[in-house]
């Protein structure tokens, strides 16, 4: 397709200037439109479930601690390698006990690999993005203080811990018989694969509605 | 003796009038689009020499790709061509996936044509925004980023943040899609003719905007092939070369869309290409939402994020069962020996992505072909025989990021 290069003016363009006229008249109507500005501290964007923020562990209601197995699929997937985790095997069953888990924060890129390939949920980027501090210190984030971030960013926004529900703690769109046990929370009809959405006469409907219709 | 003195004296003044003198523009200058820096050698105001350096930003991606694997380096890519991050992690996969053997399923084909028509609008969005800042249109950026701040809340919406995406993963999409991200999207395309219309009004028959851009730094189709030119800056020019129409990949066989093709090749020509460019894209997402198939949106064979370094062993049961043994196989498919080239039409131009893979789970190579690296290359062309001043317009007009030019 060839574009239009003619930039020919008529005489009356060339003598009256419309061409700036026209786009100060522009201008003048957007000022009186709606402002598309937010004054930021004053008031605040409201987030989407899974914005990758603050790192946080799920504090189990249960057990009052973290979810986390040592599994370390979490600290072998991260590209900056930002994540330490210490753990101790028993002897006798083989089973983990976690000793210590670590995140440098100035260190994470906020992929959320760490959170999509944790089996139990135990690790989350919470849609908390407001953390500033003027040393390295408080962003080097050991166990303790993760659970507190939790701790914090629950009572904040005000969820209930057992219903949190975050797109990559269940991936939208993938079958269930794709994702470990504890991750096969129940989510809106819109995240599961037979309920995923389609565009169908103007409007985004399930792909069960369409294939009904 | 005082005649000769005097004929000398009067040369020497003479040579230093004329002496051409060296001027550093950047790597601090705003309009020079990150950390460029030009050694303009001028006779006056005319430019007589131009040479670039880069390097700046050079934070070895080539490289850290080498010891990580095909999955890990993916973030990596958000950081190559930071304005359109979605699109570099399309090219990758494409590029890995081609690599690897794994076929995409067709929504996660759809949804990924339609990221990329995305970040290709908030690419050309923040191309023309500066590119009219730098030459002195102060309302356009600002109405630019209006646009692509909405761009920029559904791109949080689907995968979680606003710049570096990281949207895709080998073998589909990380995200599905919601049906609030495709009602906004869709009233979005619905209004985004008329803005463009907007733009238009405030700069495209501007008297100041053509005196600024018609006729500086032409480039003839020969010189733009010589020079590796891609993209609208090649367009402009008026060769027909576009991956997504030549080389197709993921759903652009199955949507209707049209290459504008420049004449002049010069810088006017470069931004007619891109504001009628932003049209098509509009159209292919208004296609992309309407023909959404359902299914899955990762292939069966797509590697897990955690991908082993090697081949892997792999449990395959006994199909029978009657010997009810458990097998351990290597699973050797997966790491194919080989090289391959994949590029992808990114807002720049062509981003290609070699790699050379020895069967490991990490490349042995991996080599990024970055439009921006070979259109500073093109700018000791471009600018001979220009003004100061137009070197700004032939910078914008070329669009080059310096984070995927130094990678």
């Amino acid at each position: 397709m060839k574009i239009q290069y003619d930039t020919k003016k008529s005489l009356v363009e060339r003598i009256f200037l419309l061409e700036i006229v026209k786009g100060l008249g522009l201008t003048l109507r957007r000022l009186f439109s709606k402002s598309v500005t937010i004054q930021y501290p004053k008031e605040r964007k409201e987030l989407f479930p899974g914005f990758r923020g603050k790192h946080a562990l799920i504090r189990d209601p249960k057990t009052g601690t973290a979810r986390c197995v040592a599994c370390m699929r979490c600290a072998s997937v991260c590209p900056a390698r930002c994540i330490s985790i210490r753990f101790t095997t028993d002897e006798k069953t083989g089973g983990r006990k976690l000793e210590s888990y670590e995140i440098d924060a100035l260190r994470c890129i906020f992929c959320g690999y760490c959170e999509e390939v944790c089996p139990v949920n135990a690790v989350v980027l919470t849609e908390d993005y407001e953390y500033s501090d003027y040393e390295r210190e408080p962003f080097h984030f050991d166990m303790e203080a993760l659970l507190n971030n939790w701790d914090k960013f629950v009572e904040k926004n005000k969820i209930d811990p057992e219903r949190y529900l975050n797109p990559f703690l269940r991936p939208r769109g993938l079958a269930l018989g794709e994702l470990p046990a504890g991750k096969r929370m129940d989510v809106p009809e819109e995240w599961t694969l037979e309920g995923q959405v389609v565009w169908k006469d103007g409007k985004a409907v399930s792909a069960r509605e369409a294939a009904a219709e | 003796m005082p005649e000769n003195k005097s004929e000398s004296k009067q040369t020497t003044v003479q040579h230093m009038a004329y002496e051409p003198y060296t001027v550093a523009m950047g790597p601090q200058h705003p309009a020079t689009h990150g950390v460029l820096k030009l050694d303009l050698e001028l006779d006056g105001e005319t430019i007589l020499e131009c040479k670039p350096t880069v390097g700046f930003l050079h934070r070895g991606v080539e490289k850290l790709a080498e010891n990580i694997s095909y999955a890990q380096c993916l973030p990596l890519t958000d950081r190559l061509d930071y304005i359109a991050a979605m699109a570099n992690n399309v090219a990758y996969s494409v590029a890995v996936e081609t690599l690897l053997g794994i076929e995409v399923p067709l929504r996660a084909k759809y949804i990924r044509t339609m990221v990329m028509e995305m970040a290709r609008l908030t690419g050309h969005l923040l191309w023309l925004a500066t590119h009219a800042l730098d030459i002195g249109a102060m309302t356009v950026f600002l109405y630019c980023f209006r646009e692509r701040e909405n761009l920029l809340d559904m791109f949080e919406e689907i995968c979680g943040a606003r710049l570096t995406t990281s949207y895709t993963c080998i073998g589909g999409v990380r995200q599905d899609v919601t049906g609030h991200f495709l009602e906004s999207l869709h009233a979005f395309t619905d209004e985004f003719p008329s803005r463009i219309a907007e733009y238009e009004t405030l700069i495209d028959k501007n008297r100041i905007w053509l005196q600024r851009t018609q006729g500086v730094g032409v480039v003839s189709a020969e010189d733009a092939v010589s020079l590796g030119l891609t993209g609208p800056t090649l367009r402009g020019s008026g060769v027909d070369y576009d991956v997504r129409k030549h080389m197709p990949y993921d759903a652009y066989p199955y949507v209707e869309f049209e290459v504008p093709i420049g004449s002049k090749g010069d810088v006017y020509d470069r931004y007619r290409c891109r504001m009628e460019e932003m049209h098509q894209s509009n159209s292919i997402i208004r296609q992309c939402i309407e023909a959404l198939p359902p299914g899955p949106i990762r292939a069966e064979d797509a590697p897990d994020l955690v991908m082993p370094y090697g081949p892997q062993k792999v449990v395959e049961a006994d199909a029978t069962f009657s010997s009810g043994i458990i097998k351990l196989v290597e699973d050797r498919k997966r790491f194919i020996k080989g090289d391959v080239y994949v590029a992808a039409e990114v807002p720049k131009g062509e981003l290609g992505f070699y790699f050379v893979s020895d069967g490991r789970g990490v490349p042995y190579r991996m080599h990024i072909r970055s439009p921006s690296y070979i259109h500073i290359g093109a700018l000791p062309f471009l600018c001979k025989g220009q003004m100061v001043a137009d070197v700004i317009a032939i910078i914008g007009s070329v669009d080059v990021v310096l984070g995927e030019c130094d990678r």
